[in-house]
């Protein structure tokens, strides 16, 4: 950074720290005496490149490297117009090729590459899109709203951390300072000797101390872990041995305490498997079935429900 | 011997067996039998190494359906070759015990740095360097350009490998790294690659946790391994700061500026590339409108491990239109890094959350978080594209691509803190970003979700329910296990005062204070003249230990101690440690002994063990807590306390302690060894530090050695010298912590062994 200089009066960092460097739209830098100096009527042309250039123009140069002062600034304004969100295309194909674009406008502004034609695009890419633009300004992207809020979290953080602090400290306060009261009106009050007070007091207020103490190691848990999974419980024991019995199979049993269930072969028989015989008959059609069977109560099992109807 | 573990047909290759090695194996049989994950603390010295080989290798041979592979990870090269090592001994008992040559393929993997064979890659010093040479040679597309010129340089090996090495498998048998070595250099074949390429179908993998834990290198490596492996993470007691160390980046101006240089040399090679051979962008470029589709049908059907650095949903999506032709990109890469730059260039320090550096991006420079999460994959794409033959030039790069990836992929988990100087210098600008994991979670996570059986273990993993709450995981089976002896040869001793009834302690306060200092000189005084041989000494840090030892030579206490043994330092300089280390054993080998002063944490404290006489005293002064004005550290423990409701102070003394027990463990490497271990500080009398001690040092510390003073820990010591001192026979173990197979099947040891795993 001491190398660098004014490129008119040639002074530099070096020898005059204070320096103060400055960049205008054309990439070129000058210190801020020498601005004051040329352009003292408010406009004048770049000592290198003899681009007509306004004072009010000049910014401090933020970068080492004067052109990227003028890449950013370019970028800025090619921002402002081209604002399309991801959401706005149908791919994120699109999206990319979009975004490429805007970056070949960007590189061509810069390097005064085919400037006049681009700036005629731009043109016209914000005549075609003036609404989508407008509408744009107003929100954010969403990557910048996630940071956003996780700024805001971990503000919210500190700030809840600092109060709790706080409040522990003035709790603990609290407490010592009741204890010496309490031992204060004992000694006024009590027949006991002071001496044996004293003791009492001694013992409680290293009660105290403990218990303030362990106070202080049952920290809050956290509820995210750092991959921003929520995190159930927190065991600070070692995780318990898993020794279970494995699972083995038995063959289902039911007690139904009614008569027998009759056999596979013998249900086609005894007549309870034709309704079974297919679901995508309707019901419709199935009472109409039941009346030229001649049955006018039926029970049977709706294929969706599998509850027993009757009708 | 041969062992029946819960009808498990084990063999173990020695004719005696220590009765926690039995209990330690069945405990990893009921977690193998579970699959699941286990967390298991044994004393070092007691042979966990060789348990854990023999019982997962009889298991492999026994249901080779459930378990196909074993990922051994450790942590240095040393303990990688003492493994193999180990297992080969168990490979050799399996042939003469069963007569044949089972047919096991075990081998090691480490770096190119270590494989390498090639006559000029192999030369050079440093790993990056090797890898980027290596790349340059057997990159893809730097083959393909050979067809057409053939003056390229090539390396005979990989090509010779690449040619026939795919098609004959690696014969079976156990190979380390020198194996591998003399193997691919009687073929003519890359060790290095053909290693990479064998692990796929070993049985037995051994190699560093990086290759697991670091997306980079998992990625590479480790991400076709089969899901029914086993794998063991073997000192595992840091295995936290390793998952945080992987995930977390550092940012300095010296990074943004090689940065910088890439992505100039990106932008000339696309102008180059466009004018030469546009067909080639155009093809990268219809890919990537396509989407990631080939990464993602992998992952569906489960081939590959997860990383986290390339999460799901990207591979769902197409890359975003706007990084999605170079230039673009290479724009994009260019506007993040002068934000960085801005961003660097602050007066104080800064901390914010993913969210808030998010939203101040998009406002500074219109960066959306939706290509920042591409960039990574985006770069490597572009990289591959362009064929630049170095990547090891790209690290730069590729780091902040990663960083960009992270920062807004993962809202929570990590905290990024831009500091502009360092608190000790803080004249001199020095600005670094930290984006630093707080959630060791994150980088272990595809591991636990894609294994059937993790396993971690380590000598000191007390307490053990810490592990699984910070890792995010949960284990079938938690247990330490203790040392049985048959006569207690340690002695921990707690010390708390000086002769003068001073209070020993390294707290902040009295960090400076004379007196302290004076005692804690004639403590090591009066143990230099009454311990045999080698005696290790660990300071908090080298600051402490520099001071410390600055005033002791100014009150001349170091020149009473250099009667009694020579001393040695540690540095923080590696050379000079390992030439001090060198110089203490020599030292400890003949005359009166030496002391080496060395600091926790240190490398001395991780990995070097001081077995008989190397180390028959470890003096531990102070609690070794870690700098905790640190942000990163203060940071960290914010997020443990929200996030795993553990308090910052039970969090710094469990770090402290499983230090401490690293250090004083060290002098301790097996069952006739003896050590004593003086732990100099009164706050280790305290039942919250004394409770975070492993089980089995724990058991040894008394009411009647806590708090002692000088001279009562010097009478302890020389009645426990004397004792230690005579004669140990074998005779004297057996049947107490040495088992002969009868032994161990009588009823009563079974009863005694199933007590011995305490359960947490």
């Amino acid at each position: 950074m001491d190398d660098q200089g004014c490129p008119r009066c040639k002074t530099t960092k070096y020898r005059n720290p204070s320096l103060k460097l400055m960049v205008n739209v054309c990439g070129h830098t000058l210190c801020e005496n020498c601005v004051e100096m040329l352009f003292v009527r408010g406009s004048g042309n770049c000592v290198q490149c003899d681009t007509p250039l306004r004072k009010s123009n000049f910014r401090v140069q933020l970068f080492e490297d004067p052109s990227v002062d003028k890449e950013v600034e370019i970028r800025k304004k090619v921002l402002k117009i081209y604002n399309k969100r991801e959401f706005d295309f149908p791919s994120l194909r699109e999206y990319n090729d979009y975004l490429e674009q805007v970056e070949d406008i960007v590189y061509n502004m810069t390097n005064n590459v085919d400037v006049e034609n681009t700036k005629l695009r731009m043109d016209q890419y914000q005549r075609e899109n003036r609404d989508l633009i407008q509408k744009n300004k107003a929100t954010l992207t969403r990557e910048q709203e996630e940071l956003e809020e996780l700024l805001l979290l971990e503000k919210q953080g500190n700030e809840q951390r600092r109060l709790e602090v706080l409040q522990e400290e003035q709790r603990q306060l609290q407490a010592r300072r009741k204890n010496k009261q309490a031992l204060l009106d004992e000694l006024e009050k009590s027949q006991v000797p002071a001496t044996i007070l004293l003791a009492q007091h001694k013992a409680r207020a290293a009660e105290l101390e403990v218990e303030i103490e362990h106070q202080k190691q049952s920290v809050k848990p956290a509820t995210l872990f750092s991959s921003g999974i929520q995190r159930q419980t927190v065991s600070l024991l070692p995780p318990p041995k898993i020794e279970e019995v494995l699972y083995k199979y038995k063959a289902l049993h039911i007690e139904t305490y009614g008569p027998l269930v009759p056999e596979l072969e013998q249900l086609g028989r005894i007549g309870y498997v034709f309704i079974f015989f297919t679901y995508s008959i309707t019901i419709k059609t199935l009472t109409q079935q039941y009346s030229m069977l001649g049955l006018r109560e039926c029970h049977y099992l709706s294929p969706e429900g599998g509850a027993v109807k009757t009708f | 011997m041969k062992l029946n573990i819960e009808g498990l047909l084990v063999y173990f290759p020695y004719d005696y067996i220590y009765p926690e090695q039995y209990s330690y194996m069945l405990e990893l049989k009921r977690t193998l039998d579970a699959k699941g994950h286990g967390v298991l603390e044994m004393p070092s010295g007691t042979g966990k190494t060789i348990s854990l080989l023999s019982l997962i290798v009889a298991y492999q041979s026994a249901f080779p359906l459930e378990v196909t592979k074993l990922i051994y990870c450790s942590r240095t090269v040393p303990e990688i070759e003492k493994v193999v090592e180990e297992l080969r001994k168990l490979m050799e008992y399996y042939a003469k015990e069963t007569g044949e040559r089972n047919n096991f393929l075990a081998l090691a993997l480490s770096s190119r740095k270590n494989l390498c064979i090639h006559p000029e890659v192999s030369a050079l010093r440093f790993g990056k360097e090797v890898d980027g040479k290596c790349h340059s040679l057997t990159a893809s597309y730097i083959r393909s350009q050979r067809h057409t010129d053939p003056n390229l340089p090539l390396c005979s090996f990989y090509e010779e490998f690449d040619a026939v090495g795919r098609q004959v498998p690696l014969p079976a048998g156990i190979y380390n790294l020198d194996d591998l070595k003399d193997f691919g250099k009687r073929k003519g074949w890359c060790p290095y690659y053909l290693a990479r390429y064998s692990i796929l179908h070993a049985n037995i993998v051994v190699y560093s946790y990086h290759y697991l834990l670091d997306p980079k290198i998992a990625d590479l490596v480790s991400k076709e391994l089969a899901k029914n492996s086993v794998v063991v993470f073997d000192e595992a007691h840091n295995i936290d700061n390793v998952c945080i160390d992987s995930m977390s980046v550092n940012i300095t101006r010296r990074t943004l500026d090689r940065c910088q240089n890439n992505v100039d040399t990106l932008q000339n090679t696309i102008h180059n590339i466009k004018e030469s051979d546009a067909a080639k962008l155009k093809e990268e470029y219809r890919r990537l409108v396509e989407g990631l589709k080939e990464a993602n049908v992998a992952r569906e059907t489960d081939v590959y491990l997860a990383n986290p650095v390339l999460p799901d949903e990207i591979l769902r999506e197409a890359v975003p239109g706007s990084i999605r032709t170079a230039e673009h990109f290479v724009g994009f890469l260019k506007r993040f890094l002068e934000y960085l730059k801005s961003r660097l260039r602050v007066q104080h320090v800064v901390q914010e959350s993913a969210p808030q550096f998010l939203k101040d991006i998009f406002e500074k420079v219109c960066i959306d978080r939706k290509p920042l999460r591409f960039c990574a994959e985006r770069l490597q794409s572009l990289l591959r594209t362009l064929e630049i033959a170095d990547i090891a030039d790209f690290s730069a790069v590729t780091l902040i691509s990663n960083f960009a990836t992270l920062v807004s992929t993962y809202s929570q988990g990590f905290t990024i803190i831009i500091e502009p100087f360092e608190d000790r210098t803080p004249t001199i600008a020095n600005p670094v970003l930290h984006f630093s994991c707080m959630d060791p979670s994150i980088a272990i996570k595809p591991v636990f979700q894609r294994f059937q059986s993790v396993v971690i273990t380590s000598g000191t993993l007390s307490p053990l329910d810490i592990y699984p709450r910070i890792l995010d995981f949960r284990p079938v089976t938690m247990a330490s296990f203790t040392m049985t002896l048959a006569r207690t040869c340690l002695c921990p001793l707690i010390v708390g005062r000086g002769n003068d009834q001073v209070t020993l302690s390294s707290k902040f306060e009295t960090r400076e204070d004379i007196a302290v200092i004076r005692n804690y000189g004639n403590l090591l005084l009066e143990m230099s003249a009454i311990v045999p041989d080698g005696i290790v000494a660990f300071f908090t840090s080298y600051i402490y230990m520099e001071n410390i030892v600055a005033s002791w030579y100014e009150q001349g206490i170091l020149e009473n101690i250099q009667r009694n043994k020579l001393i040695f330092i540690e540095t923080p300089d590696a050379a000079e440690t390992s030439m001090a280390l060198e110089k203490y054993q020599q030292a400890c080998e003949n005359g009166r002994g030496a002391i080496l002063l060395s600091v926790a944490r240190g490398k001395v404290s991780e990995g070097i063990d001081f077995v008989h006489h190397f180390g028959r005293a470890v003096i531990m002064f102070g609690v070794p807590y870690v700098y905790t004005q640190s942000r990163i550290l203060k940071a960290r423990l914010e997020y443990l306390r929200d996030q795993f409701q553990i308090r910052e102070n039970d969090f710094l003394t469990f770090d402290a302690m499983r230090h401490a027990a690293q250090c004083v463990g060290r002098a301790l490497r097996g069952k006739t060894d003896y050590g004593l271990m003086v732990f100099a500080d009164k706050r280790y009398a305290r039942a919250d530090k004394r409770g975070k001690l492993p089980r089995w040092i724990q058991e040894h510390i008394s009411d009647g050695s806590l708090n002692l003073t000088i001279d009562e820990t010097v009478q302890l010591s020389k009645h426990f010298l004397r004792q230690m001192a005579q004669p140990f026979r074998q005779e004297d173990q057996l049947g107490l912590s040495l088992l002969t197979l009868e032994q161990l099947e009588s009823e009563e040891m079974l009863k005694k062994i199933t007590q011995i795993a305490h359960q947490t």
